[in-house]
Formats: structure tokens, sequence, C-alpha cells
């Protein structure tokens, strides 16, 4: 049986990196995404991109898309045409900006920006922020009406998404609305129901998040944690 | 009051000169135009220039976009080889006809215009480039007005004048957070608001299975919204356009109503530059 | 008995689908043949290019092709149903008493395919009915596709802008085109008929660049846009870089190319 593993977040961090690792091996969980935020301002990331390229043995072999850290350096470093990293330099400033360019080593960038804005498995979108933006940030507070747009965008029906950094699933199980429709043909109305849909907040850094395709179980986790806490996802 | 909304002109100096004098003969005079001004048709200075004389409000269409931007609709718009290869011919002409005054005036352009509670743009709240198409997923039609905090969203781009009222929504939920923090699964059902989007069709580019120009009424009194439907001289811009040199087959198109080149039909689909 | 049939009629009154249903419903070996013809007054002749010939070939395994001596010739007796069509605008005066054209005899006794009868349409009451068509002075213009690949949205608007009078008057209009998915589809368009027959060739070719078979256009009409019409079908066609981004991952190792053919 298939099990996922989905994190996010590690901004350079190694130790966490490899915490997490670690107990992925003592789990029968067959494949690991990373979402993205593989790099960040606060340290070096040379040596956990050299890790995530090139994997320990018993790593388990991670997929990776890039995040909101990715695309502020890759669009300072020239890969994103015209644009920079004008968000990052609007939140932080320029001194945010030297910091993230100061963690990656150059020789790094051909990798990163050959990483994809996401994954499409079976039904599910995995992805940073949404299909409308890498820096989308959903909740558990996000209004639903918005978690199902970003759905309906990926005609998914399990949304995966790491931007907040929370640990969250919502899941939208019914409800419905009305349209009526006039046109130079006439009038006509039409009613829409709720599609059942799930969104997943992955979790960030140590909070992960594991997924069993097979069930749709969820189960959030925190490295170093207990294992066994209560797999109380909800089916 | 009344107040007209146009949209989608496509440098058609018949089609626009015959809808404001529809429009002057019902005594309306507050118009707001959703942009387009220009694009495949032959009198892209004219229709600007008229645009400008009679000081109607307008948000920039991507035609507007591009033609000051240089060629900026991305690829996957046009639903065919041929389209895009006519899209870009009528690109060049039009790009090489308008005066710099007049494409300044394009660039000037705001993306939207607001009146309280009405918004009025080109495509979508998103971008010039989406197509909010009549029969697209209704919660994601209303998620574009609610984003956009408005209460009725005018929208052109489609070509195909439309009105749709989105209500009796209801969306429900069962929310769970982390297992650190676990709580109770929490249960929610959200009441949606009415909302409603009117596509103004298209003045200088029919594609409502007929060749005559249409566009909107607003009537405030009672909030209600009239499709109008203007016949308008096809053969004088018919002629124009073999006279301009532009491809004889968009004069066919226009004789006939279709639009110049086919309308890509993903309705979700959102240009990502 | 060998059974040796000359179907004559003007073009688009439905000789080539006849003549595939009653192939496709003989059990025995089955041959075809295609005749030039001979121009009229004012009636240039419909220059077919093989499309014909190709369509049957695709949908009767194992035709012969009697325009081959060789083909035509190895029959010694038995249950050949062999099939001659000859466009022909009217039938004709000058006949002899099987109602053959003296003017065929000499092409078609080398071949030793002296038809028994002719039927023709609009004429016998065994074919069926044709729609009357005044053929007058109507202009024929063809264009050599081989090795065209179409992009199939443009391939859609350029048959519905050629059929509906976009490019002068259009009376019939038939060809062969390759889609780069390596199927080549058979369209066929009459203007008292309702719609376009397309259909699918049986044969798909590789994903290997561009296909050698047969593809052509063929129309007949009044007052042609011959200009125009080659200026759409340059920007329908697909150049060798997009052709290849297509085929690529149809190919099992997904590997491009090392020779565009």
């Amino acid at each position: 049986m298939a099990m996922w593993a989905l994190l996010s977040g590690l901004r350079g961090d190694l130790t966490v990196y490899a915490a997490v690792q670690a107990e992925l091996r003592r789990q029968r969980v067959d494949t690991l995404f990373v979402l993205g935020d593989l790099i960040g301002p606060e340290r070096e990331a040379n040596a956990l991109l050299e890790r995530l390229q090139q994997p320990r043995r018993g790593d388990l072999q991670p997929h990776c898309i890039y995040g909101w850290w990715e695309e502020q350096l890759l669009a300072e470093r020239g890969f994103r045409g015209e644009r920079r990293a004008d968000a990052l330099r609007q939140s932080g400033g320029e001194a945010a900006v030297a910091a993230l360019l100061q963690a990656v080593d150059p020789g790094h960038m051909a990798w990163l920006a050959s990483l994809q804005f996401g994954f499409v498995e079976l039904d599910c979108a995995l992805l940073h922020g949404s299909s409308t933006d890498v820096g989308d940030s959903l909740t558990a507070d996000t209004a639903p009406l918005q978690l199902l747009d970003r759905l309906t965008r990926m005609e998914a029906n399990r949304l995966f998404t790491a931007r907040s950094g929370e640990q969250f699933c919502v899941e939208l199980c019914g409800g419905g609305i009305e349209s009526r429709l006039r046109d130079l043909e006439g009038e006509r109305q039409q009613h829409q129901s709720v599609p059942s849909r799930k969104v997943i907040g992955v979790g960030s850094g140590l909070h992960y998040t594991l997924y069993d395709p097979g069930s749709d179980h969820i189960a959030f986790r925190r490295a170093g944690g207990p294992i066994h806490a209560t797999g109380r996802g909800f089916v | 009051m009344a107040h007209a909304v146009i949209s989608c002109l496509h440098a058609n100096l018949a089609a626009t000169e015959a809808v404001l004098c529809d429009i002057d003969q019902l005594g309306i005079d507050t118009i707001t135009c959703l942009g387009d001004l220009v694009g495949y048709g032959p009198q892209p200075n004219e229709v600007v220039e008229l645009i400008r004389a009679r000081q109607i409000p307008s948000c920039q269409g991507c035609w507007d976009e591009d033609i000051i931007e240089g060629l900026n609709s991305c690829e996957c718009s046009y639903p065919s080889q041929l389209a895009e290869r006519r899209g870009q011919r009528a690109h060049h002409w039009t790009a090489a006809q308008l005066s710099e005054e007049n494409k300044a005036f394009l660039a000037s352009l705001p993306l939207s215009l607001r009146r309280d509670r009405l918004l009025f743009v080109h495509g979508s709240p998103n971008s010039q480039h989406e197509y909010l198409l009549p029969d697209m997923n209704a919660f994601a039609a209303l998620e574009r007005v609610e984003a956009a905090q408005a209460d009725t969203l005018f929208c052109g781009h489609t070509h195909r004048p439309y009105v749709r009222e989105l209500r009796e929504g209801v969306i429900k939920m069962r929310l769970r957070r982390a297992v650190a923090n676990p709580g109770p699964d929490i249960e929610r059902e959200v009441d949606l608001p009415v909302r409603r989007i009117v596509n103004a069709g298209s003045v200088g580019e029919p594609r409502h299975g007929g060749t005559s120009a249409t566009y909107v009424i607003h009537h405030e009194q009672d909030d209600s919204v009239e499709i109008r439907e203007v016949p308008y001289d096809v053969e004088r811009t018919c002629q124009a356009i073999v006279a301009a040199g532009l491809p004889p087959l968009f004069a066919w198109r226009l004789r006939h109503g279709f639009e110049y080149a086919e309308r890509a039909d993903d309705a979700s689909h959102v240009c990502e530059r | 008995m060998n059974r040796i049939l000359l179907i004559s009629g003007p073009p688009g009154c439905g000789k080539t689908s006849w003549i595939l249903s009653q192939l496709q419903a003989h059990k025995g070996p089955c041959g075809y043949l295609r005749l030039a013809g001979f121009p009229a007054e004012g009636c240039p002749q419909a220059l077919d290019g093989g499309i014909d010939q190709a369509v049957l070939a695709d949908h009767c395994p194992g035709l012969r092709d009697l325009a081959d001596p060789a083909q035509a010739l190895a029959h010694p007796g038995g249950d050949l149903l062999a099939l001659i069509e000859l466009p022909q605008f009217q039938p004709p005066a000058d006949a002899d008493s099987s109602g053959i054209d003296p003017r065929l005899l000499p092409q078609l006794e080398a071949l030793q395919l002296l038809p028994q009868r002719h039927l023709s349409f609009g004429r016998d009451a065994e074919l069926p009915p044709q729609d009357t068509l005044q053929f007058n002075a109507l202009e024929n213009w063809a264009l050599d596709l081989t090795r065209s690949v179409w992009d199939p949205p443009s391939l859609n608007s350029f048959w519905f802008e050629l059929v509906n009078g976009a490019y002068g008057e259009v009376y019939r209009a038939k060809a062969l085109m390759n889609l780069p998915d390596g199927r080549s589809f058979f369209f066929n368009w009459i203007v008292s008929q309702e719609g376009t027959q397309f259909l699918p060739l049986e044969r798909v070719a590789p994903p290997e660049g561009r296909p050698q078979r047969l593809s052509r256009l063929v129309v007949q009409g009044k007052h042609l846009d011959a200009a125009g019409i080659e200026a759409t079908i340059a920007d329908c066609l697909l150049s060798d870089a997009v052709l290849e981004l297509q085929q690529a991952p149809q190919r099992p190792s997904g590997a491009p190319l090392l020779a565009t053919r």
C-alpha cells in the first residue's frame, strides 16, 4: 500500500530534514514530496540542497517543487525574465534579498530552475501555494469559496498546499448554488452542487503530513513527536 | 438613472458610431467602456479618437495592452495556429497604424474602474486575458466577483452578452487542525452572497450568431440590466478592412457574424504572464 | 465469371461511395480502376489525383489496382468484381450497344477489362438517385499536400471557411490530409449534401516525421480564390520543429529523431 509524506519550509535546515528522513525510514512511507521553500535567508542552504540532489543511502528519494523563496531567488538571479525579487524586497528589504543570495551557491541555480510549479498525482494537486500563485497562502480560515475556486482551477479533488505553514484539513462536504443566466437566446436556471473535496495544509519544517491515497487517510506529524499519535485523520 | 456599458470595439468605426447613436437616442449620458478599442478592425485611430472625444471612461483590454507592450498575450490563448498567425498579422498592422498619441492614451487606461459596488473590467478581476464564459463553474464565477469586493461585475472579452445572477449559495465544510492542537472537528455552513456578472458583449466583433453590435444598459433605479442589439452598416467596415490591406478573410468572417479569429474556449485559463 | 462494370457520372454524384459499398459487399477478389475521362466542353475533368484509389484501398484490403497491367491481367476466370470509375458530365451520345464510349476501348482492351455493362448516374435505375448539379463551367483547383501535416484546429477552421464560401463558391471539395498523430482523414463535401463526410483511414503512419503517402486537396467551384486558399493553408501547416514537438511524446522512447525525414 502506498503512503506519501509531504513536507515544506525546510529553509536550508539540514538538521530538520535529516530528522524527518530518519523518522520516515521507520514508517511505511514510499514517496516523499517536498513542497518548496527548500531555502531561506536565515542560513546557508547548500548542504541541504546537495543532500536533496544526491540523497544519502537510506534516504527516501525526495520529489521537490519550488516554493516562494525559490521563486524570489530565481527572479533575483534573472531566471524569471525581467521580474526581480520584488515581493521579498517589499516585505524584507534589501537585507533580506542579500541574505537570500548569500544562502545559495550559484552552482545550485540550474537545479533550482529545473524544479516544477507542482505535481498532479492521481486526483491530487501538490503545490506550494495554489494554482493562482506560488505565494497564495491558504489556511484553515481561508473562505471556503476561495478554497473551492483553487480546487476547481486545478480540476483536482485534493489540494495539498504549504505556503501558510499550517497543518489543517478543510473538507468541503455539501451545499450548492443557483445560477440564473439571461442572454440573447433567453433565460435558463442551473443548480450546481458543491463537490466533495479537500484542501490540506501540510505544515512546515518538523511538521509534516502523511497521506494514504488508497484510503484518503491524512495524518499530521511532528518529527521527534510520538509517531503513533492517534492517526485520527478523517476519512 | 441609466448607464450604458460597451466593450470590445475592435477598431470598427461603423459599429461604434451606431452604438453611440443608439445610446444618445435613449438619452443616456453615462457610458463606460471595457476596453479592446483596437485589434483586427480597420479604423483603430478613428475609434480611439471617438472614445477620447466623447470622454468615455474606459479600462484597458488585452488588445490595448498588447499594442503598447508588444505582443504579450500568451500563445495558449489562441485556439489554433491559424488564429495565432492571423492575430499576429492584425497586431502588427494595428501597431503600425496607431498614432503615438493614441498609443499613449491606451497605455494610460486603468485595468479596472469602480463605482461603489460596481466593478468594470475587460476580462476578469484577475486578468485581461481571462474569459468569464456564461457557463463557467458557478462557484468560480462567484469567487471572481467576491474577491473583487463587488456586487455586480461588468466584463467583456468573450464577445457574448449575458447577465448571470448567482444566488442561494451554501458551502458545508468540516475543518480539522493539526494533531498537536486537535480539538473537535468543526463543521460549518457558510452562506454565500448574491452576486451578478454582466457581460457587455461586443460592439465591433459580435459572436452571438448575428452581425449586430451588442452592449448593455444598467437601469440603476430597479437595478435591472438590458441587453441591446444594434444593427449597423457591416459592409462599410468590410470594405474598410479590404481597403486597409488586412486579410480579406476578416471581412468575410465579420459579414457572416463569425469572429475574426475563434476564441479560446477554456474558461478557467489564465494567462500566466 | 468475372464481373466488369463501368460506372460513370458527374463529380460528386456518389460514384465512389457506391463503388465502396459494392466492393465491401463482394466476397471474392475486387479490383478498381479510375479513368481520367474526357474534357467535355467547358467542363474540365476532376483532378482526383488518386484520392479515391487511396481511400478505397485503405477500406478494402487486397483491392487490386487495375491500372497496373500485372494486377489487371492476373484474373484468369473466377469471381473478380472489377469496377471502373469514369467521371463524365453527361452519358455519352456516341456509344456502342453496351453503352461504352468508343474512345475508352483501346485502353480497356489492353487491360483485358471490357465492361459487360456501363451504368451511368442519372440514367440507370440500379444506381442511387443523384442530386443534379449544374457542373457547367466549373473551375477545378487542386493542391498536392504530400508530406504536409496540419494543425488540427486550424484544419477545422480552414475547412469551415472553404465550404462556407470564404474562398469563392465551392460546389465540391475533397481531400486526404495528414494529422500529427499519424492519422490521415478523407474529407468529402458537396454543396447539395448536408455536412462534410470525415473518414479516418485505417492505416496510421508512425510518428516519425512527415508521412510519404498521398495527400491532396481538390476543389471545384466558381470564382475560386486560389491564392487565398493557399495563403490560409500555409498558416495551417506545421513546421518541422512543431511537428517534432508533437510527435516526440508519441514515440515509445520519447526520444528526438536524429534527422527529420
